[in-house]
């Protein structure tokens, strides 16, 4: 005897809020790298005002997930739902903040497409979109195999995030022309390397959501 | 440590010829609340009433299986039925108070079992009326009608008439389904103070009672236990598929 639930059509309604969000984060990433690696100056304004729109998502999304927890009172796999729809949302909000972090540093980086490129920045940056978009269809899916490749794609990412900032380091040390700069593409590269946590975040409570194991403090490699 | 209070094995029920109880075993743990939740008919009142051997009373009634108490199997023959049930009191979802004075309707339990000595009544109500906590809203009026109290206030009276012969166990059966919100809260935070003396089995309806008050939680289903485990695990992760279905709605 299957019910018919009132939450049912609450978790719709959030679900469907938590996709948009993806999707429009997954544009303004997509364009902040886009702008990066073209120096285009019009497509970094437009993320930056875009971001508006994600910010006043993140509040309705919030909204909502009190109201079910106020009204519904989730339980079990509900509740684990719900949780993690909050977690995914903070990220997702955060992700949308860093993208705008970037596009505010491309104006003083136009004159300097190349040294984005020797220091790997916009590969670096291609790999991000490409490991959000599994994130996203992750949040989609929620296929536990694929969350497992999508952390240890993060990892990969992560680690040659390090790499990229410790190069750019000695760079800075061994030629003081370049400082400025280089400590702008410093950013760049620790934005992206936050924007992968994040994503492992969202892998994560996408783990959580399916068999309430909490993966958080694992370490991944 | 924790001491197992109840322990069934492999018990069967039968009414008539209808299987109600499906081979329970359970271990119970001593002053925790335990909860059993599961849709109507499932099972629980029975079993509820097979730890005092109430089910005695039916007609038909046929039981296989053991529920041991303090070591001892409740269902031997030589076991005195009254004894046990002083042991293992029980309340029920309607209060049943008596047509009688506040004050006699918890002295009776205490006069029954040959206690005459109106100081050592005296002390018993008073303390059986404030670990119900009732006291302060009767203590007055002891000699008025128990009829003229609300049904929150009937509720705790009866639950003071259980506490007043001594027991070890207290049985409830929905106590505070009847109730409204705020006789709800105060049953249920009664219960919670209760269970530092008492060991507590509570059958409820209301699954987010059963979440606050309980520290395990039994889910029954067809007349078989489908899961028992901590409350907290079994509201956020069970482990069997149809108690996550009951618990969050999907069916029942
Ligand atoms: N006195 C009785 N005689 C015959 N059948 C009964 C009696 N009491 C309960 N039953 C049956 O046993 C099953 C379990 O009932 P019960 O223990 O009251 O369930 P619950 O308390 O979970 O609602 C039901 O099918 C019910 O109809
Ligand atoms: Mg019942």
């Amino acid at each position: 005897m299957e019910n018919y639930r009132i939450f049912d059509s609450e978790l719709e309604k959030l679900t469907h809020k938590v996709i948009t969000m993806c999707s429009q984060v997954n544009e303004q990433l997509v364009d902040v790298v886009l702008a990066l690696k073209t120096s285009d100056l019009t497509l970094a304004r437009k993320v930056i005002s875009n971001d508006e729109f994600i910010n006043n998502l993140d509040v309705k999304i919030d909204k909502l997930c009190q109201k079910i927890f106020a009204l519904q009172q989730p339980v079990a796999s509900d509740l684990r739902y719900i949780i993690s729809a909050l977690k995914i949302n903070n990220d997702l909000e955060r992700i949308g903040d860093h993208a705008v972090n970037i596009a505010k540093r491309i104006e003083p980086l136009q004159d300097y497409k190349q040294l984005i490129e020797e220091f790997g920045i916009d590969t670096l940056g291609e790999k991000t979109t490409v490991l959000f978009a599994d994130v996203v269809e992750l949040v989609k899916t929620h296929d536990l195999a694929f969350a497992e490749k999508v952390m240890t794609k993060a990892g990969e990412i992560k680690d040659e995030c390090e790499g990229i900032a410790s190069r750019i380091l000695s760079e800075m040390m061994h030629q003081s022309e370049v400082v400025v700069v280089a400590a702008n593409i410093l950013i760049i590269t620790n934005l992206l390397d936050r924007i992968t946590s994040y994503s492992t975040n969202i892998a994560e409570s996408i783990t959580f959501v399916v068999d309430g194991e909490i993966v958080k403090h694992r370490k991944h490699n | 440590m924790i001491v197992d209070k109840i322990n069934t094995e492999d018990m069967f029920l039968y009414y008539s010829s209808k299987m109600a109880l499906n081979n329970i075993s359970i271990k119970i743990p001593e002053k925790k609340v335990t909860a059993f939740i599961g849709p109507s008919g499932c099972g629980k009142s029975t079993f509820l009433r097979s730890l005092n051997r109430m089910n005695d009373l039916i007609d038909g009634v046929k039981i296989e299986g053991k529920v041991i108490i303090d070591n001892i199997n409740i269902y031997d023959k030589n076991i005195d039925v009254v004894t046990l049930r002083k042991k293992v009191g029980m309340v029920f979802q309607k209060s049943n108070p008596f047509a009688k004075s506040i004050y006699e309707n918890v002295a009776y339990g205490p006069k029954i079992n040959g206690i005459k000595d109106k100081s050592q009544l005296d002390e018993i109500v008073e303390m059986a009326l404030k670990n119900a906590a009732i006291w302060d809203e009767v203590k007055d009026r002891l000699g008025d009608s128990a009829l003229g109290l609300s049904g929150g206030q009937q509720q705790r009276l009866c639950i003071a008439r259980t506490l007043a012969v001594n027991p070890e166990i207290v049985l409830m059966d929905e106590p505070a389904s009847a109730l409204d919100p705020l006789s709800t809260a105060k049953i249920e935070e009664l219960i919670v103070q209760l269970k530092e003396n008492y060991t507590i089995v509570i059958v409820t309806h209301n699954m987010q009672q059963a979440a606050r008050i309980s520290d395990n939680t039994a889910f029954f289903y067809l007349g078989e236990l489908i899961e028992y485990d901590r409350t907290k695990k079994i509201f956020t992760n069970p482990d069997k598929k149809q108690t996550e279905d009951y618990i969050t709605g999907r069916f029942g």
